[in-house]
């Protein structure tokens, strides 16, 4: 059967599995619910970087409740 | 009293300044160490050996330390206090410092040594902080509430960091 402009449509290719993002090769969480994505992202951070999260994580929070 | 800005950093620059040996532990530890936790106080277990005291007592008296518990506000910790095997619940001026004599089932400075490693947390400033599976025998030690509820996740940081 052809299209609107007269052409045959070709047999459909069969479509590429789509590439799994490398995270869905791994668990999310554990069986006891920590997430694992967290885990994974804060290891990519240098010690320094890890307590500079710290301090902007209570800093953000003092603000939330107005005591900065 | 103007309320202190937290700033966990600036009290280990200050007593690494002093020469202060020590160990960090608990929910600092635990964050250097890779676990995405979160703490509103920094504990240290100190060598009790008496030239450090002297250096330590220096460090605090930089950093206003006194203790936080308002029946006590105010005072400020001796000697005898930071001899002791106790934990010193201080405030100073950049934020809550616990300092402890011991930890887990008594296990003090000399102790932990051997336990702990030296990490860079920022341009030349080098710290002693536990490691995460010494942190966690020390949190199973302890048994309390609120640490088993931090250990899956430093059980599970533990795992992950061994497959890097």
């Amino acid at each position: 059967m052809g299209n609107r402009q007269g052409m045959t449509t070709k047999h459909t290719r069969k479509a590429k599995p789509e590439a799994v993002p490398p995270s869905m090769n791994r668990p999310t969480h554990s069986e006891d619910g920590v997430d694992l994505t967290l885990i994974r992202w804060f290891l990519t951070l240098t010690p320094a970087e890890r307590l500079d999260v710290l301090q902007q994580t209570i800093d953000s929070i003092m603000k939330m409740r107005g005591e900065t | 009293m103007a309320k202190p800005r937290v700033d966990f950093l600036a009290i280990l620059q200050r007593l690494r300044e002093h020469d202060v040996d020590f160990i960090v532990v608990g929910g600092v530890c635990a964050i250097l160490q890779g676990a995405p936790i979160t703490t509103f106080d920094l504990d240290l277990v100190h060598s009790r050996e008496s030239q450090n005291l002297d250096r330590l007592l220096a460090a605090l008296e930089r950093l206003d330390a006194h203790y936080r518990e308002p029946a006590a506000r105010g005072v400020k910790p001796d000697r005898s206090h930071l001899s002791s095997p106790d934990h010193q619940l201080l405030m100073t001026c950049f934020g809550p410092l616990d300092l402890l004599g011991v930890i887990g089932s008594g296990d003090d400075y000399p102790k932990l040594l051997s336990q702990s490693c030296e990490m860079e947390i920022s341009n030349k400033l080098k710290v002693r902080v536990l490691t995460l599976s010494a942190l966690i025998k020390t949190k199973e030690e302890t048994g309390g509430e609120k640490d088993r509820a931090v250990l899956p996740t430093l059980r599970r940081t533990l795992e992950e960091k061994s497959k890097i």
